[in-house]
C-alpha cells in the first residue's frame, strides 16, 4: 500500500523543485493527537483528589483503579504511537513503581507543545534535541532540590510512602499501610548490599473479608490455603519441623506406561495391601526424622497426596499443606531456611526448617495457614492484605505495591524531594530562565517545554476542584521569591510549604518520570511514516 | 439419443465457425495480426510487459522504494513506524533501511532487487543500507531521463560502468590508512562509530555508545565474529545506563539450594533430557501384577536418573548448564553435590556459552575424558534493574563480552540494538580494512568531481551517462540537506565550489546548517562501506536497466480445502 502511494507521488518529485511533505506532517500530527488522547484519558486520576476509573474488561471483569499503569494496560490501544505511551507507563512502573500517571500526563503535555512548535516550522530533530537537553538539565534541577535521606530515619520513609498512598482508594488507611510498607522493605534489605531490594522477597497474600484495617505484616509465612482436614489431622503444631517436599506421597507411578494385571480375587487384596504398605513406609520414614509439618508441591503427573496417605499422615500427627506452587518453592525455602526434598530417600533431618508455631487461622469466611517464629528466618516478609470486597482488595494490593516501590526507590537512591507540584514548578521556572540564555530554535523550544511541565500542578489543582490559574500563578510567584518547597496543599486548597505537610516523594520517581517522558516524546517526534508490513 | 444430441451440437458449432470465417474474410490482415497477438504462450493469469512499458514499471517501482527510505538518511533522518498486520499488531520503530525494506510487502520485481541489495549490504558491511538503495534509485532516475532522450540502455550501462570505476579510483586515492598508529586508529574507529550512530536513536549518547562499540570490537582482535559480543536488553533505566561487561551474562536462574557463587568454575554445557528418561517407543508399557513391582520400576527409573547425574558430576564439574528442563529430583541431586545447575537455557544461550567458555555441548556422558569442559574464573548472580542474572567472568575466550542495553521501552531497546549492531559490523570490518574516508557527503562530492572530469574527456553518447552518474552521486548530500530542513540547492552549489579546489574537507554540517570541515568535525566513514554502496548500487542499476520484458508467472492456485 505504501509502495502504491509512493508511485502516485513519483511524478511530482520528478520536477525536483518542490518537496511535498504533507503526508509526513499528517502522520506526525496523527501520532501526536492519538498519544495526547491517551494522556488525557488518565489525566483526571492524578493527585490525592484524583478520580478513579472503572474498567470493565471483555470477559465481564470489573476493575476500579487509580493506578495509571493498570488503566493503560487494560485499555486495548491499537494506534502505534498511543501504544508507545502505554509502554512508557509500563517502563515507569518497572523503573520506579510509582508516578505512572505523572509520566503519561507529562508526555502528553510535551507532545502538545511539540505540535505547536512543529506548526511554527521548527524541524522535528531540532525539537527533539532541545527536549534532550531539557531533560538533562531538568534532572540537574531536581538533584539540586533533593534532600538527602538516612535509612534509619523511618519517619521520612513513612511520609513518602504515605504520599504515594494518598492518591489511592485506600488513602484513609495510609497511616496503617505506609509504616507497614516501610517495615516490609526494610526487613528484606541485606546489610551486605544496602542499595538493592528485591521486591520478590516481599510476598503479598490477599484474603477477602474484614477491612483494609486488618491488613498485617507477618513475620513468617502465610499460605492462602487450608490445612488438609480430610483425615482429622492436626491444625496447629508447636515447635514445628517443616519439610518442603517435591515428591508425591501416593501409590507409585512410573514414567513409562504401566498396567497392573489382576488375574484373581486374592491378588486384588494383595495389591491393596501393598499399596498401603508402600505409603505407610513413606510416612514412617518421614516421621522418623521428627518432621511434623509437610508442605507438598503441586504435581501434574499424579496426585500429590491421596486420601490414604493423608490418613496415615494424620495418624502420625503431621500437618499437611498441599498444592504449593513450584514458583513459590524458592521463596518458601529461603524463608524457612531449609532445602526442598525431591525424593523420599533424601529425607533427612538437616533439610528441615524449624518454626515455633504452624497454625490454621480462620479469617473471614476462609482459612489461612500461618507459620511464625521461624528459626534463622531468611530475609523475606509476607503481607496479608484484607478487604471487604474483591475490588477494594485488588486496589489495596496495587496501592501497597506502589508504596513498596516508593520505599524501594528510596533505598536505591537515598534522596527525597518535595511533592505537590513543587518540583515541576521549580523545573519550569529554572528552565524558563535558562531558555533565555540560549539562542535560536533551541531557546524557543525549551521555553515551550518548560511551560509544558506546569501541566502537573495545573492538573493537581484542577482535580482538587481549585481555581487552577490562581493557584498555579501564586505557586510560580512563591517559587520566584525563592521558596522552592512551596507546593499545592490539596487539603487546605492553598499554597503552603509542602515539606511541612509531609508530602514528599523519592527523587528517583521524579527523575525517571522526566527522562522517560522525554525519551518517549523524542521517539514519537522522529517518526514520519507508518508502514504496514507483514 | 446421446449421439443425436452430439451431432446437433457439432453442427451448431460448425455454423458458428462459418459465420466467423465469413466475417474475417473482409479484413484479412487485421485478423492475422490479431491471431498472432492473441496466441497464448503463457498460462492463464500470467502476464507479460514489454519494452518501454516494462522499463517504466521497473523504474517507477525502484524509485518508489528509494523514495520511501530516503527520509531516513543522514543524521537528521526520520524514523518509520512499521505496523505489522500479523497477530498482535506489533509496532516497530526504526531508522534502519534494511529493517524497513525487509518487512515490506513488495510486488514490483525491480523494487525487490533494491530490497535485496540492501539486505546484502546489511550482511556484508552492516551499514549504508539506506544509502545503497537511495543511490540506486537516483541512478535509475537519471537513467530514465536518458532513456527518454532515446539513448540506448546499453550505452547508459557502459557509461555508468566507466563512471563507477573512475569514482572508485577517486575514493581509493583519497582514503587514509592509520593502521600503524594505534592511537589514531582508535580515534578513527571512534569517529566512524559516532558517524554511524549519529543517524540513529543513540545519537544523543553517541560518545558513550561509540566507546562501548569500539571497546567491544577491539576485544575481538581482528576477528569479525560478532557472535562473541552478546547484547542483552533490559527495560528500565535510560540509554545512558547501558554498559559493557567483560564476560558472559545468562538471563536465567540458579537452581534452589545450590551455590550462588563459584570460583574457578568448570562448566559442562549440555543438551539432554533431565526430566525423565522416557522409552521413546510408541505403546511401550510394562505389565506387572503387584504394587511393589510398580514401586520397583519407579525406583529403577529414579536410579537411572541418579546414575546419569552421577555421570555428569563425574566429569569433575561444578557448574552444569542444560538446554532442557531439569526436574526437581536431579536438581536436588546437583544441589547435594554442590554443583550449580542451570536449566532451560535457550539454544542461543548455550551455543554462545559453549563458544566463550571453550567447551563442547555434550549430550552423552559416558566418556568424561573426551568431553571438553568450559572454564571461567567466577560465576555469580548479579542484579540488573529488577532481574537477577547469572554472570560468568574471566571466560576462556578473552574476546567475549556482553553489552547490556537499558532503555525506557522495548521499542527503544530494539532500535538501540539494531543501531549498535550496525556500528559493531562497520567497526569490525574497519579493523580489517582500515582505510577511512570523511563523511557528510564528502566522498560523494569527491567522486562526482572526478566523474564530471571523466565525462568531459569522454567522446560519444557515453559521456551523457557519465555526467548523469555524477548527478546521481550529488543527490546523496542533497537528500541529507533536505532531511535536515536545509536549503539543499544553495548548499550543494557551495559544496561544489569548495570541492573545485585541490584539497578540501568540505561536507555538509547539518548541525550548524552550512558547509563545514569534516576533518575538524570528526565525521568519518569506513572506505569499505562506501565502496560497497557504490559498487552494488551500480550493479543493481545495471541489472534493472537491462530488463526489457517482465513476465509475471501465474500464481500457484491454492486448493480449496473447505
Amino acid at each position: 500500500m505504501a509502495a502504491a502511494a509512493a508511485v502516485l507521488r513519483a511524478p511530482s518529485s520528478k520536477t525536483e523543485s518542490y518537496v511535498d511533505t504533507k503526508r509526513r506532517d499528517d502522520v506526525r500530527q496523527a501520532n501526536i493527537i492519538a498519544a495526547s488522547a491517551i494522556a488525557d484519558a488518565v489525566r483526571t486520576s492524578l493527585g490525592p483528589k484524583g478520580m478513579d476509573k472503572m474498567i470493565s474488561s471483555a470477559n465481564g471483569e470489573v476493575i476500579i483503579t487509580n493506578d495509571g499503569a493498570t488503566i493503560l494496560n487494560k485499555m486495548e490501544v491499537i494506534q502505534p504511537a498511543a501504544k508507545m505511551l502505554v509502554d512508557l507507563s509500563r517502563s515507569q512502573d518497572a523503573a520506579a513503581g510509582d508516578g505512572t500517571t505523572t509520566v503519561v500526563v507529562l508526555a502528553g503535555s510535551l507532545l502538545k507543545r511539540s505540535l505547536s512548535l512543529l506548526s511554527a516550522g521548527v524541524h522535528p530533530t531540532a525539537v527533539s534535541d532541545a527536549l534532550h537537553r531539557l531533560s538533562i538539565r531538568a534532572v540537574e534541577v531536581l538533584h539540586s532540590m533533593a534532600i538527602p535521606l538516612d535509612l534509619s530515619n523511618r519517619d521520612a520513609l513513612v511520609k513518602s510512602a504515605a504520599t504515594s498512598l494518598n492518591s489511592k482508594v485506600v488513602s484513609q488507611y495510609s497511616s496503617l499501610l505506609a509504616p507497614l510498607a516501610v517495615d516490609a522493605v526494610l526487613s528484606v534489605v541485606d546489610p551486605a548490599q544496602p542499595d538493592i531490594v528485591d521486591l520478590r522477597d516481599v510476598k503479598i497474600v490477599k484474603k477477602l473479608g474484614g477491612t483494609v484495617d486488618d491488613t498485617e505484616l507477618v513475620k513468617g509465612l502465610v499460605f492462602d490455603k487450608k490445612v488438609s482436614h480430610s483425615a482429622g489431622g492436626p491444625t496447629r503444631v508447636e515447635n514445628a519441623k517443616i519439610a518442603v517436599v517435591q515428591f508425591q506421597i501416593s501409590p507409585p507411578k512410573t514414567d513409562i506406561e504401566q498396567s497392573i494385571v489382576v488375574s484373581d480375587y486374592t491378588q486384588m487384596d494383595r495389591i491393596l495391601r501393598e499399596e498401603r504398605n508402600y505409603i505407610l513406609g513413606m510416612v514412617k520414614k518421614i516421621k522418623a526424622t521428627g518432621c511434623n509439618v509437610l508442605l507438598i508441591q503441586k504435581s501434574i503427573l499424579r496426585d500429590a497426596v491421596t486420601d490414604l496417605s493423608l490418613h496415615y499422615l494424620a495418624k502420625a500427627k503431621i500437618l499437611v499443606v498441599k498444592d504449593v506452587e513450584r514458583d513459590e518453592i524458592e521463596f518458601i525455602t529461603k524463608t524457612l531456611n531449609c532445602l526442598p526434598i525431591a525424593n523420599i530417600e533424601h529425607f533427612r533431618e538437616d533439610k528441615l526448617g524449624f518454626a515455633n508455631c504452624v497454625e490454621e487461622v480462620s479469617v473471614g469466611d476462609g482459612k489461612i495457614v500461618k507459620i511464625t517464629g521461624i528459626k534463622d528466618m531468611g530475609r523475606t516478609t509476607t503481607v496479608l492484605v484484607r478487604g471487604s470486597n474483591q475490588l477494594v482488595l485488588d486496589e489495596a494490593e496495587r496501592s501497597l505495591h506502589d508504596a513498596l516501590c516508593v520505599v524501594r526507590c528510596l533505598v536505591n537512591k537515598k534522596f527525597l524531594i518535595a511533592g505537590g507540584g513543587a518540583p515541576e514548578i521549580e523545573m519550569s521556572r529554572q528552565l524558563g530562565a535558562w531558555a533565555k540564555e540560549l539562542k535560536g530554535m533551541e531557546s524557543y523550544s525549551i521555553k515551550e517545554f518548560a511551560e509544558a511541565l506546569e501541566v502537573i500542578p495545573y492538573t493537581l489543582a484542577e482535580n482538587a476542584g481549585l481555581n487552577s490559574i490562581a493557584i498555579v500563578t501564586e505557586l510560580r510567584n512563591r517559587h520566584a521569591q525563592g521558596e522552592i518547597n512551596s507546593g499545592i496543599n490539596v487539603r487546605k486548597g492553598q499554597i503552603t510549604n509542602i515539606l511541612e505537610e509531609n508530602v514528599v516523594q523519592p527523587l528517583l520517581v521524579s527523575t525517571s518520570a522526566i527522562t522517560l517522558a522525554a525519551e518517549c516524546v523524542r521517539m514519537i517526534l522522529k517518526i514520519d511514516d507508518v508502514v504496514i508490513v507483514r | 439419443m446421446g449421439r443425436n444430441n452430439d451431432r446437433d451440437g457439432a453442427r451448431r458449432w460448425r455454423l458458428a465457425a462459418d459465420v466467423e470465417t465469413r466475417r474475417s474474410d473482409k479484413d484479412d490482415l487485421v485478423a492475422v495480426a490479431e491471431t498472432i497477438k492473441n496466441t497464448r504462450l503463457l498460462k492463464d493469469e500470467a502476464t507479460e510487459e514489454k519494452g518501454d512499458r516494462a522499463r517504466m514499471a521497473s523504474f517507477v517501482g525502484a524509485m518508489a522504494i528509494a523514495d520511501l527510505v530516503k527520509t531516513t538518511l543522514g543524521p537528521k533522518g526520520m524514523d518509520k513506524i512499521l505496523q505489522s498486520t500479523g497477530r498482535g499488531h506489533n509496532v516497530t520503530v526504526t531508522n534502519d533501511g534494511a529493517t524497513i525494506l525487509k518487512s515490506l510487502h513488495i510486488d514490483n520485481p525491480a523494487a525487490k532487487v533494491l530490497v535485496d541489495i540492501s539486505k546484502v549490504q546489511d550482511d556484508e558491511v552492516g551499514d549504508g543500507t539506506t544509502s545503497v538503495v537511495v543511490l540506486a534509485g537516483e541512478l535509475l532516475r537519471e537513467a530514465e531521463k536518458l532513456v527518454n532522450l532515446k539513448i540506448h540502455p546499453m550505452t547508459i550501462i557502459a557509461g555508468y560502468r566507466m563512471a563507477a570505476e573512475c569514482a572508485r579510483n577517486a575514493l581509493l586515492q583519497k582514503a587514509k590508512d592509520n593502521k600503524q598508529d594505534p592511537d589514531r586508529f582508535r580515534s578513527d574507529l571512534m569517529k566512524i562509530a559516532m558517524t554511524t550512530l549519529s543517524s540513529k536513536i543513540l545519537y544523543q549518547d553517541k560518545e558513550h555508545f561509540a566507546k562501548l562499540a569500539v571497546d567491544a570490537v577491539l576485544r575481538l582482535k581482528g576477528s569479525t565474529n560478532l557472535e562473541s559480543i552478546q547484547i542483552i536488553k533490559k527495560a528500565g533505566g535510560s540509554l545512558k545506563d547501558s554498559f559493557l561487561d567483560e564476560g558472559f551474562i545468562l538471563d536465567k536462574k540458579i537452581g534452589i539450594g545450590q551455590p550462588k557463587r563459584i570460583e574457578n568454575a568448570k562448566i559442562l554445557v549440555a543438551n539432554t533430557a533431565m526430566d525423565t528418561d522416557k522409552v521413546k517407543i510408541y505403546g511401550a508399557r510394562v505389565r506387572v501384577d503387584s504394587m511393589a513391582k510398580v514401586a520397583e520400576i519407579e525406583g529403577a527409573e529414579k536410579e537411572k536418573m541418579r546414575e546419569k547425574v552421577q555421570k555428569i558430576i563425574n566429569h569433575g564439574i561444578n557448574c552444569f548448564v542444560n538446554r532442557q528442563l531439569i526436574y526437581n529430583f536431579p536438581e536436588e541431586l546437583f544441589a547435594d553435590a554442590g554443583v550449580l545447575a542451570i536449566e532451560h537455557a535457550d539454544f542461543d544461550g548455550i551455543e554462545r556459552l559453549a563458544l566463550v567458555t571453550g567447551g563442547d555441548i555434550a549430550s552423552t556422558f559416558d566418556n568424561p575424558e573426551s568431553v571438553k569442559l568450559g572454564h571461567c574464573k567466577l560465576i555469580e548472580e548479579i542484579m540488573i534493574g529488577e532481574d537477577k542474572l547469572i554472570h560468568f567472568s574471566g571466560v576462556e575466550m578473552g574476546q567475549a563480552c556482553t553489552i547490556v542495553l537499558r532503555g525506557s521501552s522495548s521499542h527503544v531497546l530494539d532500535e538501540a540494538e539494531r543501531s549498535l549492531h550496525d556500528a559493531l559490523c562497520v567497526l569490525s570490518q574497519t579493523v580489517n580494512d582500515s582505510r577511512v574516508l570523511l563523511g557528510g557527503g564528502w566522498p560523494e562530492m569527491v567522486m562526482s568531481k572526478e566523474v564530471d572530469e571523466l565525462a568531459r574527456k569522454t567522446p560519444g553518447k557515453k559521456s551523457h551517462a557519465i555526467e548523469a552518474f555524477s548527478h546521481a552521486l550529488q543527490a546523496i548530500p542533497t537528500i541529507i540537506a533536505e532531511n535536515a530542513g536545509l536549503d539543499s540547492a544553495e548548499l550543494i552549489s557551495q559544496l561544489r565550489a569548495e570541492h573545485h579546489k585541490d584539497t578540501t574537507n568540505a561536507g555538509i554540517d547539518v548541525i550548524s546548517g552550512g558547509v563545514g570541515d569534516m576533518e575538524n568535525l570528526g565525521i568519518s566513514e569506513a572506505f569499505k562501506v562506501k565502496q560497497a554502496v557504490l559498487l552494488s548500487a551500480t550493479e543493481a542499476t545495471e541489472m534493472i536497466l537491462r530488463v526489457d520484458q517482465i513476465i509475471t508467472c501465474a500464481p500457484r492456485r491454492r486448493e480449496d480445502r473447505m
